[in-house]
């Protein structure tokens, strides 16, 4: 290995990629994306209020009320802690009416015998709409308010439809520091960066697939191969192209952490806002990982195609593979520890994008953080080797595809 | 010698791509790999510049073995092809740099060589805005640029139009000159004539005429003179046959006929002589000659098979 040959490469792959138009954009936008929320922030929020909250609610569905039809009485009038949200109609066509008009998020009709059948006729605009309906906090605690009115104390009657209404959740972390600071700080933040950190693995590796391609198809790779060794030409190509991803993900990491941490001193928010150093150090460590799994194995399979479509299409399997945790990604927001999850982070194609969701929405076992670095070192240097080959044999091949069969005798060679 | 092959032979699955071939390259000449198409010539450069290992056979090149000359050599492939949305000079700097040369001594190089192909003003343009015959012109700057010993130009004139030709003859002489070594690969027979101090044909992996110009051609003359007169008389000693060929006459000899003997007839009988000489042969059909006679073989010894 001629490392004044890998430098010169990886120095041409970064210098020429880091001018893409594409390159610039996705850089730019994180540190964009901070600035308006800033400006945002400090032009839209009222004095004094809680910045939190405020907050939340940017991330709020906008509700419309629901349409009341009572045939059973209990319900009319509607009590003055409920009006406003639910209103009351005298037929299920006036409601109707309104809910086509777009009104209403949804229509109750309320049986006579409601107390003794529980029978409630729910209508909505959209199917999924009757699922929210079903469990919806809203409608419970309206029910249950107007049942007991009148029965027990106001205060229990209160307290039994919402028995969770001040709830505070804090999370201890392993610094047995608490953290406050709302959802969006907490989970959003995090999460949005994790999902970016994955982006780039994505994108360099993906540069790192055209790169490789488009010197095959310009036949250039014939030049390149009379003067360097395959193994140079992909290890330059590697790190030039992971450094490109790591310099967008250093802008990133650092305009979110100046942003956050601005916008918390800007509004004098209390308590220990922002990412935790763990996320930003196990995020680096997993973008590197997973980049340089991706990379050898895009060098190789992107050196088998004849044109950049073929090897684009060819890499579309390790494409499938990287997005299974994206497809769980609802599932890892509620329990970032479901067996699930755990069993993704084991495997190594899955294991970066898997934990880099997992880290950002609490407390992940040692074992998990250890066991999926560990495997994602093992498979390494299967994949350098794996890879290396690919790219030797496939570069010179030009005009048409190999089979599956040639793959199969390229590797037992 | 600067590049020695011996017995070199690759094989792809049942097709023998080259086949126990063997040549000598001297040094600061400028020599011909010729052969028709899938005879083995890009396969046998390959070989020599260690992109593909040879199955059988051993190549010295500039003293060395292949992967250690590797810097010494420029290459012309003939698939050709260029990063198309970097800038020319960024360009040949890189490829310079790749082979080992100094950044900026590259540089200067590559600007000296764009002026010799007329491509000065070029320097900062992007290769897709450039024309056919100037991505060509650039790809031999791109071979060449890192001051190599020894050149391989596979098929440097395709595509080019006359004038290009002539410039990259010019380069091909000023290469001689400056005591580099050159191997020429191409179809256009008579450019070889007219650049190839040596020769090496070769058939399906073969070996099939290896040698100097000159004598090759000696050897394939057929023994026939070329006389451009008003007339020929009949009967002229030593002469079987007459035919017209291109404008003149061309008399096949009896043998032990020299031509002065000829000559000397065709004076003597008062015949108004513009012009005499040996008939010569293009290099194209010793070619065409060669390689059909090299199949027509190999058919015959595939039906006795």
């Amino acid at each position: 290995m001629n490392w004044r040959k890998v430098w010169t490469i990886a120095r041409h792959e970064y210098l020429t990629n880091i001018r893409r138009t594409g390159f610039i954009v996705m850089t730019a936008i994180v540190p964009a994306l901070g600035i308006i929320g800033l400006i945002l922030t400090v032009l839209l929020l009222p004095r004094g209020e809680d910045v939190a909250a405020w907050l939340e609610r940017q991330f709020d569905i906008g509700r419309k009320p629901i349409g009341v039809v009572d045939r059973s009485g209990y319900f009319t009038p509607i009590l003055p802690e409920h009006q406003g949200t639910f209103v009351l109609y005298e037929s299920p066509e006036a409601a109707e009416a309104a809910l086509r008009a777009d009104e209403l998020q949804a229509v109750l009709v309320i049986g006579e015998d409601y107390l003794q059948s529980g029978e409630i006729t729910a209508l909505t605009r959209e199917s999924f709409g009757e699922a929210a309906i079903a469990d919806s906090e809203r409608v419970r605690t309206f029910l249950i308010a107007h049942l007991l009115a009148g029965q027990v104390d106001p205060a229990i009657s209160h307290r039994v439809a919402d028995p969770l209404e001040n709830l505070q959740a804090r999370i201890l972390s392993e610094t047995g520091q608490e953290r406050g600071g709302g959802m969006v700080f907490t989970f959003l933040i995090p999460y949005f960066l994790a999902i970016f950190l994955i982006m780039t693995i994505f994108s360099s590796s993906g540069y790192l697939l055209q790169s490789v391609a488009e010197e095959k198809e310009n036949r250039i790779v014939e030049i390149i191969i009379s003067s360097v060794r395959p193994t140079e030409l992909m290890a330059g190509k590697v790190l030039g192209l992971g450094a490109l991803g790591l310099t967008q993900v250093l802008v990133w990491l650092g305009s979110v952490w100046g942003f956050t941490g601005g916008m918390a001193s800007l509004l004098a928010l209390v308590g220990n806002v922002g990412i935790p150093a763990r996320v930003f150090i196990l995020g680096v460590v997993y973008y590197l990982l997973g980049y340089l799994l991706y990379a050898v194995l895009m060098a190789g399979v992107g050196a088998l195609g004849t044109t950049m479509r073929e090897s684009q299409q060819l890499a579309g399997i390790f494409s499938f593979i990287a997005v299974i945790p994206y497809m769980l990604a609802s599932f890892v927001m509620i329990n970032p520890n479901a067996p699930v999850a755990r069993v993704f982070s084991f495997f190594p194609l899955t294991a970066p994008t898997m934990m880099m969701l997992r880290i950002p929405m609490g407390e992940v076992p040692w074992v998990d953080i250890v066991g999926s670095i560990g495997a994602l070192l093992l498979s390494l240097p299967v994949a350098l080797w794996f890879g290396a080959k690919l790219f030797r044999v496939g570069l010179l091949i030009y005009g048409k595809r190999p089979t599956m069969r040639e793959i199969w005798r390229i590797l037992r060679s | 010698m600067i590049l020695q092959v011996h017995h070199l032979t690759k094989r792809y699955g049942d097709l023998v791509a080259v086949d126990d071939l063997s040549f000598e390259v001297e040094p600061g000449e400028v020599f011909g790999l010729l052969g028709p198409n899938g005879a083995g010539k890009t396969t046998t450069i390959r070989m020599i510049l260690d992109i593909i290992p040879p199955d059988s056979g051993h190549i010295t090149v500039l003293g060395n073995s292949p992967a250690a000359a590797q810097p010494r050599i420029g290459y012309l492939p003939e698939e050709r092809g260029l990063y198309r949305n970097v800038q020319v000079l960024d360009m040949l700097v890189y490829l310079a740099e790749l082979k080992g040369a100094d950044r900026v001594r590259a540089r200067q190089r590559a600007l000296e060589w764009l002026a010799r192909m007329g491509l000065e003003d070029r320097a900062h343009s992007k290769v897709k805005d450039l024309s056919r015959g100037m991505q060509q012109r650039i790809q031999i700057v791109a071979a060449i640029v890192h001051d190599p010993d020894l050149v391989f130009l596979d098929e440097p004139f395709q595509g080019l139009d006359p004038v290009n030709v002539e410039r990259v003859k010019g380069v091909i002489a000023d290469l001689r000159r400056e005591g580099k070594t050159v191997v020429l690969s191409t179809h256009q027979m008579n450019l070889v004539e007219v650049l190839c101090d040596r020769i090496l044909l070769i058939n399906r992996g073969r070996s099939v005429l290896y040698g100097p110009l000159a004598e090759i051609k000696r050897q394939f003359a057929p023994h026939a003179v070329r006389v451009r007169a008003p007339e020929i008389p009949p009967g002229l000693p030593g002469v079987v046959a007459v035919e017209i060929k291109d404008g003149a006459f061309h008399l096949s000899l009896a043998e032990g006929t020299a031509p002065r003997d000829v000559l000397r007839a065709l004076v003597d009988r008062g015949v108004d002589v513009q012009a005499f000489e040996v008939a010569p042969v293009p290099l194209e059909e010793i070619f065409i000659q060669v390689v059909t006679v090299a199949q027509d073989e190999s058919c015959a010894t595939d039906q006795e098979e």
